[in-house]
């Protein structure tokens, strides 16, 4: 077992104890539920009354409900419909996501608001987002605490825990310090009001809230509570700051049934194994398969007490065989840091839970169970590989939610949480299993073992699905109801030994195991499938990529990027918005009037721009609502809106495209001559195509690479054409070096490449080519999709030039223009509007009297104020008295100055996302001195 | 760090050694987080430079004449061009030549271009001299290095240099 995968190992008993986290705060309100059937006069259950307000805002739930199933009538069905916390963050963004907040405005707004409250901002220094919180002292009033984003998570700098996007990070920060000195404060106005209408009015002030009456008025009144807070979790044994109320920790009686064995934390969704941990404890390591039948080592991690009993709780659920185990926990010392609950005691807790909530769910696991990484991932699972443990034994937790109410949207959180798990150990199992035995050996019996599994797991989902219907139809809680995911990922399960992008909604588009999504280069997982099919020896190795490139497909799978798209699209099509305006009138322009384009190319290019601008409006308008800078990190959002593009514009037009496409071929007598050109070329020798040494595929292979490019037609998506594009070049390679063992270079592939798609005789491959070409992101021309795509446009072109008299012929000149044309359209098109372009690069000129006009490019942040941006000036051009500089807007009429607390790169995107784009130029250069004409400025400048 | 895209190009007549000095760059001082790549036609090394990492994204080219008119696909858009022959081929050194001419009438402007006399450990049937070529690319300010793909010689060097250059 390689250090990699016991690292993978520690990940996981770090992200369980997570979980363990969430059951144990669910048992804990449980106890508390049961404080609460006590006598009303009791004076601890009136602070739990008084508390509700609060406590009931942790599941949103609709009255749909109260008849359900499971659900206990506690006579506080009239409290239900209360907001999350999740809930109030995301209704009231607008006052606390203030990213262009400076250190010193932060400062300003926290200082009068008590310990805990908080802003979030972007850090110029940092370049980072930062919580800036109000300390509770008066020399360090604030401090920030930088967040971390990875590729599609937020986490806490320092911490291990990773959140699908902003808002579900800082709920969590609500409830749990984690590495924060404690927990955050939601402002009184936010987390007392009782109607979204109330939270409507808060977030209306924006940022203005801080000083409004609204937010000052509040404030006086909170002492009270404050107090009950305190006892109230003095009960339940947990120690807090004092100024924290301690909001999520109850919940109403009636909720408190769902909490059982689901996790109270629910809406702390989608949780992410952390890549990056810090080093595992040693303690962890020894976590090790050899080790698996000694006690367990188990985390040392700030949960550890957590963990003991839970581990209660799942022995006495699972039987025997772990008592000692409860034992053995018990006996460590707790941690110091978060401060965890105390439970009074360990073993009544157990007991009760036993009686209360027998459908615990045991995939929670003791280390016992896992003999290796992969048998623990199994065995909690359905899992697919006969190497883990018997799926008997852990059928029981999957069954769980059976009796449960379907509208809980904390249950279905917490699930949704627990598919994603799951879909990750069956993933691997499943790249495991089909790496592990020769593929054809092996089927019958991976399908014989999946099958009860599967059948559990479709259990599982059909229940999901339910869930997130109704879900979604009684609650406002846009977050979960996108959680489909499951049901989407069904398909794969038992079909495709990898997980990929096959979970994509596009039920049309298979997929070949090229996952473009996250980086062009994701590699195809040919060698894993063809050849570690020869035996375990190699297993490590391609398990190793497997898990790798497991979870990255699983970070894409997971929802934020999805909700993000889903949002858009929804948008897209709600006339309502002035983006959906646009998106749909364009569409149905085009769908209407699709013939009336000169060219295809003109088609293709006018799509093009169109969503070129959609996306840079997106962005800088405020109709996205949240932002989705609080949903995905920085440097996803684009591509992340690129896909949405696709989605909206794309998908419906695909037909009217290909049509028109065939037309403009068919009726300019390209499509007749490119047919009879393939005739001939088919009818060619590999040697005759240049092809030189390496073996060509045979029957078969063309086959089965005609089979992928008719796949590839299918998509709308220009990526994913790409990869697929891309993923018959990979066995074309393949092919090519099984027979060599050398590594070829373009000498060899190109003239295999044209060879192959003669062989194939596909006439529309030329559109599909074009298509690609011309609406593919221009931030991937340059990577292997662009190097491929261009080699196939090259074939391409080679074949439509191919006459039967001059094998060995160069292109006509007029092939030759056609290709300098498209890169000088596709560059300048880069030029213009692209995200990237704007967001970090910024050309100034500096203008001086001595020497005319230098220009340099820099790199500006999006947030970055003048001021920043005349820092940097006078640093790269060596300007020795920066004070008599200022930065200049240059247009073909006007200069102006701008003021040091404008964003330069915003007033760039502003300008570029004009109708009608004009010449505009940033100067630097000292404020008294007169201005040069714009055409000397012109041959400096062009580039911005 | 600031992460660089930098398109390179490798251009030079079939059999110079495009690809090997390449795939040399790019598999020496392994590295893990080294994408996979589909082939070996397009390959790409990340790099520091500076308080920068560039990672170049290297596009090679089909040698053969019948596929010259396909190389302003590949060249546009790049940082630079490596442009490879081979010092016991006087031929491939002609290529290079047409090739350095096309690049300064078609290429992008301010492309910058390096040139590798190739095969370096054959110095015994060496058909074009050091000081031919280093004079060659001295008057088209070009960087010049004589590598052997095969010995590792020069390869990681070029590199840098051309790093330095962008």
């Amino acid at each position: 077992m390689s250090a990699e995968m016991m690292m993978q190992s520690c990940l996981m008993d770090r992200s369980s104890s997570f979980f363990k986290l969430i059951d144990t705060f669910s048992s804990e309100i449980s106890e508390l539920k049961q404080e609460m059937v006590q006598p009303a006069r009791d004076p601890e259950t009136e602070i739990l009354q008084g508390l509700e307000g609060e406590v009931s805002g942790l599941f949103l739930q609709s009255s749909a409900c109260t008849g359900a199933p499971g659900v206990r009538d506690s006579g506080y069905d009239s409290l239900r419909r209360r907001m999350s916390i999740l809930d109030r963050l995301m209704q009231t963004h607008s006052v606390w996501l203030l990213l262009s907040l400076s250190d010193e405005e932060a400062r300003h707004i926290l200082q009068p608001q008590p310990a805990g409250s908080f802003v979030v901002r972007r850090c110029y220094k940092l370049q980072k987002k930062v919580i800036s919180l109000r300390m509770d002292s008066d020399t360090l009033i604030v401090r920030d605490f930088p967040v971390k984003e990875s590729q599609y998570t937020f986490s806490l700098e320092g911490s291990g825990i990773s959140f699908a996007d902003l808002f579900r990070l800082l709920a969590f920060c609500c409830i749990s310090r984690d590495v924060l000195p404690f927990t955050l404060k939601l402002p009184e106005a936010i987390a007392a009001a009782k109607t979204l209408t109330d939270l409507e009015e808060v977030a209306q002030f924006g940022r203005g809230f801080w000083d409004s009456e609204l937010c000052n008025k509040k404030n006086s009144s909170e002492s009270g509570e404050t107090v009950c807070d305190r006892r109230s979790l003095k009960q339940l044994g947990i120690n807090f700051s004092p100024r924290v109320p301690g909001i999520p920790f109850t919940r109403t009686p009636s909720e408190l049934e769902y909490s059982q064995s689901n996790g109270a934390l629910c809406f702390i969704n989608p949780l992410f194994l952390q890549t990056h941990q810090p080093n595992p404890s040693p303690k962890k390591q020894e976590t090790s398969p050899g080790n698996a039948s000694g006690s367990p080592q188990h985390h040392h991690s700030a949960l550890h007490r957590i963990d003991r009993s839970i581990f209660c709780r799942t022995s006495s659920t699972q039987n025997k065989p772990h008592a000692s185990v409860t034992r053995s926990n018990s006996e460590r010392s707790p941690p110091p840091r978060p401060p965890p609950p105390c439970f009074a005691s360990g073993k009544s807790a157990v007991l009760r839970k036993q009686k209360t909530m027998p459908e615990t769910v045991c995939w929670i696991k003791t280390p016992q169970e896992k003999s290796s990484l992969l048998g623990r991932l199994g065995s909690s699972f359905s899992s697919l590989s006969p190497s883990s443990s018997p799926p008997k034994k852990f059928s029981k937790p999957t069954l769980v939610p059976s009796s449960r109410s379907k509208n809980s949207s904390g249950l279905l959180d917490a699930d949704g949480l627990r598919c994603h798990m799951a879909l990750d150990d069956q993933t691997i199992e499943e790249a495991v299993s089909w790496s592990l035995a020769k593929l054809s050996s092996c089927n019958s019996t991976t399908l014989e073992n999946c099958s009860p599994a599967d059948e559990r797991c479709s259990t599982g989902r059909e229940r999901l699905s339910d869930l997130s219907i109704s879900t979604s139809s009684s609650d406002s809680l846009d977050f979960t109801h996108s959680f489909s995911l499951p049901m989407e990922a069904s398909p794969s399960r038992t079909e495709r030994p990898t997980g990929d992008s096959s979970l994509e909604e596009e039920e049309e588009e298979e997929d070949d195991g090229i996952n473009l999504e996250s980086d062009q280069e994701a590699p195809p997982p040919f060698k894993s499938k063809k050849r570690n099919g020869a035996g375990t020896f190699v297993l490590p190795r391609a398990l190793r990529g497997h898990l790798r490139k497991m979870s990255g497909v699983l970070n894409s799978l997971m929802t934020p990027e999805r909700r993000a798209i889903r949002k858009i699209v929804e948008q897209s099509r709600d006339k309502g918005t002035y983006f959906g305006c646009l998106v749909q009138d364009y569409v149905s322009f085009l769908q209407e009037n699709g013939g009336n384009h000169t060219s295809g190319l003109d088609l293709l290019q006018t799509l093009r721009q169109f969503m070129t601008q959609m996306k840079s409006y997106l962005l800088q308008s405020s109709e996205l609502d949240p932002p989705i800078e609080s949903l995905i990190p920085e440097d996803q959002i684009d591509q992340v809106m690129e896909k949405a593009m696709h989605k909206c514009v794309l998908k419906p037009l695909k037909p009217v495209i290909e049509a028109a496409l065939r037309d403009f071929q068919v009726s300019s007598g390209t499509w007749q001559q490119l047919k009879e050109n393939l005739v001939s070329a088919k009818a060619k020798q590999p040697q005759e195509m240049g092809v030189d040494g390496a073996l060509p595929p045979d029957h078969v292979a063309i086959e089965k690479i005609r089979h992928k490019f008719h796949n590839m037609c299918k998509m709308y998506s220009p990526e994913k054409k790409v990869s697929l594009l891309l993923s018959v070049c990979k066995l074309i390679y393949t092919i090519m070096e099984s027979n060599s063992g050398r590594m070829y270079g373009a000498d060899d592939f190109l003239p295999m490449l044209t060879y192959v798609m003669a062989q194939c005789d596909m006439p529309q491959l030329d559109a599909e080519i074009q298509y690609m070409m011309e609406l593919l992101d221009p931030s991937l021309l340059h990577g292997e999709g662009g190097y491929y795509l261009t080699s196939a446009y090259g074939a391409m072109s080679l074949i439509k030039n191919f006459q039967e008299d001059q094998a060995a012929r160069v292109l006509s000149s007029e092939t030759r223009n056609t290709l300098h044309q498209w890169h000088r359209r596709r560059t300048t098109q880069r030029s213009t509007p692209s995200v990237d372009d704007f967001q970090n690069y910024l050309r100034v000129a500096l203008q001086d009297a001595s020497n005319g006009c230098t220009a340099k490019t820099l790199q500006v942040h999006p947030y970055a104020t003048t001021e920043d941006v005349c820092h940097i000036c006078a640093d790269k051009f060596k300007v020795s008295d920066p004070e008599n500089y200022a930065l200049f807007l240059l247009t073909d009429e006007t200069t102006q100055q701008l003021a040091p607390d404008t964003h330069p790169q915003r007033i760039k995107a502003e300008l570029h996302s004009r109708p009608q784009p004009q010449l505009f130029f940033f100067v630097y250069r000292q404020i008294q001195e007169l201005t040069v004409p714009l055409d000397q400025l012109n041959e400096n400048t062009l580039s911005n | 760090m600031a992460i660089r895209e930098l398109k390179v190009c490798l251009l030079g007549d079939t059999g110079v050694g495009k690809s090997s000095i390449v795939c040399r760059f790019v598999q020496d001082h392994f590295d893990h987080n080294i994408s996979p790549t589909i082939g070996a036609s397009f390959l790409t090394k990340t790099v520091p430079c500076g308080n920068e990492l560039h990672k170049f994204l290297i596009w090679d080219t089909a040698g053969q004449e019948r596929f010259h008119s396909l190389a302003p696909m590949y060249y546009r858009g790049s940082a630079a061009a490596v442009i490879v022959y081979d010092i016991t081929k006087l031929d491939s050194f002609q290529t290079l030549k047409k090739w350095v001419k096309e690049l300064k009438e078609h290429g992008p402007e301010d492309i910058v271009v390096a040139i590798a006399g190739n095969k370096n450990d054959l110095g015994d049937i060496r058909e074009v001299p050091t000081k031919e070529a280093k004079d060659f690319a001295e008057s088209i300010a070009a960087i010049f290095m004589e590598t052997s793909a095969r010995n590792a010689v020069n390869v990681e060097e070029l590199f840098q240099k051309i790093s330095k250059y962008l």
